[in-house]
């Protein structure tokens, strides 16, 4: 029962990156856009972050810097997406390009050693005295709690119960439609595009201050692709994606807890465990989605909108 | 004065390469700048790279050594490319060829002329699987080939990294986690130091493919289902079995590439075998577009690139795989920018700049009809 609950702990500490990055990215999805780079933009977020922490006197300013620097990479994307209308394909590659190698070379100098201040959990008063639950579920750091809690709803909220979430499923589906009624589709597209990269770099910041903490090269371990993967589990819907971040950190916790016990599987076969299940996951969401109404990915994903073209 | 983007009516492909491969120049020169800033003087490193490489039959030999899987890559990512399908997971296909001709080497100890063939039959079918799911996914439910493709490379590595340190592991050599030595090995060009036929063989399947897509129904109707992929359906041709050949075939190829790896080289499997060799091979395939002769030129080029920056970081220890990989990122991105800058031309004219001439009503070219 005590591994069960750390299990569960672990869980939500290892999923947080995905709820964060995979958060933005599904905003972005929605709006038309697909950044495959998040792998990169999580990689040099939690390269700076460490490096931030450095000279930062809290943990937030330094997951500040992550932001800024996710944000700066989401820019840059967004420029060459959304203005200069290049391929989404090519230019996200890019990105998991230079964030992976950049983070790498500037990583080196802090690669290894613990970060001089991190997150520390906040139990939650009350809550957190449950027995067994309580440390599992009411312990955690504040980025956590947030980002299960609050953004969701946040999101949600935006998306289905605002003008400016219709607006941006509007760009998704038909920016054609969309430019005519008067909605900028650049605009919206560039804003999600930042806000995609800066989501990103908070990711990383929960992963090198948070879950690790620390840098070294590899430790984003495909967590951006996992991402990208669990916003199509999540059929683009907020609720399912904290879901799915769930069960890929539970697949992660297990592996540690399976390799701390000894458990008599190999380490490499725990290892691939995490990106086998989430790959059967999203092919067994989509099946299930065949012959219902349900719509799976935005119209107009990853195309190019040339108002000229119309 | 005023300056003009005007859209052009009509890119030739030779525009495209042009431009993408002037994107590209202009990404190797901002690493050259991002390196000069941080402390490094470039131009001396590429002088000392240029003077290690150029002169000597050795070099000549490596450079050739390097780009074979790097060409093998590049034109499994192009047969992908024909039909608008990505194929992000060349090195995990790559590493599970690997795989496969290991086990038939360890396991069938015959004269080399029956053990090589069989290798490389294991090896293209351990790559073609390795792609047949993603594939499928692909063609039946519209799921993102790039994420699937890309995830299962971690698998890959982590299923050779099993092997090859558990079942295969030579504990006679102790320290190496290395499996144990295959007796085949890919024949030497007589004459040479280190070079091995190896390099042959993407020169002939470019040239196959080359072919098989000018002359072949199959090549036709693979190029319209990445032209158009509703019209192709329109006209009758089975779309997703299409789909699915194409990455299988590409996923083949790959995995062809890690059995020449294996033999040509240390003759043992080992996790780091493919030495990022899928991005490279990625990195030329996006810079020749669909065109497999243009594959060979700037694969050699691009083998050539990376044979100075080997020789760089022994040298000078500062030139590492991450500021490759940083530089592999900025020339896709060129690559992306170019290509719609291929699109465009400045048109400047005198006068009071009240109107220009309307905008040709062309549609854009590469990258709304094809994948170039």
């Amino acid at each position: 029962m005590r591994t069960f609950f750390n299990i569960i702990s672990t869980a939500i500490d290892a999923g947080a990156v995905i709820v964060y990055t995979g958060m933005g990215e599904l905003m972005l999805e929605r709006s038309g856009v697909m950044n495959l780079g998040l792998e990169g933009i999580i990689a040099i977020g939690a390269a700076t972050a460490v490096i931030a922490s450095q000279w930062a006197s809290t943990p937030f300013i330094a997951a500040g810097v992550a932001v800024l620097v996710g944000a700066i990479m989401g820019l840059a994307f967004g420029i060459a997406v959304v203005v200069v209308r290049a391929n989404q394909v090519l230019v996200g590659l890019a990105m998991f390009l230079i964030g992976t190698g950049l983070a790498a070379h500037l990583g080196g100098s802090v690669s290894g050693s613990p970060p001089p201040i991190s997150f520390n959990p906040v139990a939650i008063p009350w809550l957190s005295d449950i027995p067994q639950v309580g440390d599992a579920l009411f312990n955690h750091d504040p980025l956590v709690y947030f980002g299960y809690l609050a953004l969701p709803i946040i999101v949600w909220f935006v998306l289905n119960r605002t003008r400016h979430g219709i607006n941006l499923n509007a760009v998704g589906e038909d920016p054609a439609a969309a430019d005519a009624s008067g909605v900028s589709v650049m605009g919206i597209r560039m804003f999600y595009s930042i806000l995609g990269g800066a989501f990103a770099g908070i990711g990383g910041a929960t992963l090198s201050l948070a879950f690790t903490p620390g840098w070294t090269t590899g430790i984003v371990a495909g967590r951006g692709w996992i991402a990208l993967a669990v916003v199509i589990f999540a059929l683009w819907k907020p609720g399912r994606l904290v879901f799915g971040a769930i069960l890929f950190g539970a697949l992660i916790s297990v592996s540690f807890v399976a390799q701390d016990k000894g458990w008599p599987i190999p380490g490499q076969v725990l290892n691939m465990l995490p990106y086998l299940i989430t790959l059967a996951l999203i092919v067994v969401a989509v099946l299930r989605t065949r012959g219902t109404r349900t719509t799976i990915a935005p119209a107009a994903l990853a195309e190019p909108y040339f108002r000229e073209d119309r | 004065m005023r300056a003009q983007l005007h859209k052009r009516l009509d890119v030739t492909p030779r525009q495209a390469f042009l431009i993408r491969l002037a994107g590209a120049f202009a990404a190797v020169l901002l690493t050259g700048v991002i390196l000069l800033i941080s402390g490094r003087n470039s131009f001396s490193l590429a002088g000392d790279a240029l003077s290690a490489v150029i002169p000597g039959k050795i070099g000549f030999e490596d450079t050739l050594l390097i780009a074979t899987p790097i060409l093998m890559a590049a034109v499994a990512v192009a047969i992908g490319f024909r039909a608008r399908v990505w194929n992000i997971g060349v090195a995990g296909q790559f590493l599970m060829g690997a795989w496969g001709a290991t086990a038939v080497g360890l396991y069938y100890d015959g004269p080399s002329i029956i053990v090589l063939p069989l290798m490389a039959i294991a090896a293209a079918i351990c790559g073609g699987l390795w792609a047949l799911g993603p594939a499928w996914a692909k063609a039946r439910l519209d799921i993102n080939e790039i994420v699937t493709t890309l995830l299962l490379n971690f698998v890959a590595v982590q299923w050779v990294i099993w092997w090859s340190t558990d079942m295969w592991l030579d504990r006679d050599l102790g320290v190496l986690a290395a499996s144990r030595k295959i007796s085949a090995e890919f024949p030497k060009v007589p004459g040479t130091i280190i070079l091995n036929w190896g390099f042959a063989v993407p020169v002939v399947l470019a040239i196959l493919f080359a072919y098989i897509f000018r002359k072949s129904i199959w090549g036709y109707e693979v190029d319209l289902t990445g032209g158009n992929r509703a019209a192709a359906e329109y006209a009758g041709i089975p779309v997703a079995n299409r789909i699915i050949t194409v990455l299988v075939v590409s996923g083949a190829i790959a995995g062809l590439a890690g059995m020449i790896q294996l033999t040509g080289s240390f003759q043992r499997l080992i996790g780091t075998l493919e030495n990022n060799y899928g991005v490279s091979g990625f990195i030329v395939a996006a810079l020749a577009g669909t065109s497999f002769l243009a594959v060979l030129v700037v694969g050699g080029f691009v083998a050539f690139l990376l044979h100075s920056g080997i020789v760089l970081s022994t040298q000078q220890g500062g030139i590492t795989v991450n500021v490759v990989l940083a530089m592999y990122g900025f020339i896709l991105f060129s690559v992306g920018v170019a290509e719609v800058a291929a699109r465009y031309r400045l048109v400047v004219r005198r006068g009071n700049g009240r109107r220009g001439p309307p905008s040709g009503a062309a549609k854009p070219q590469s990258l709304a009809n094809g994948p170039s």
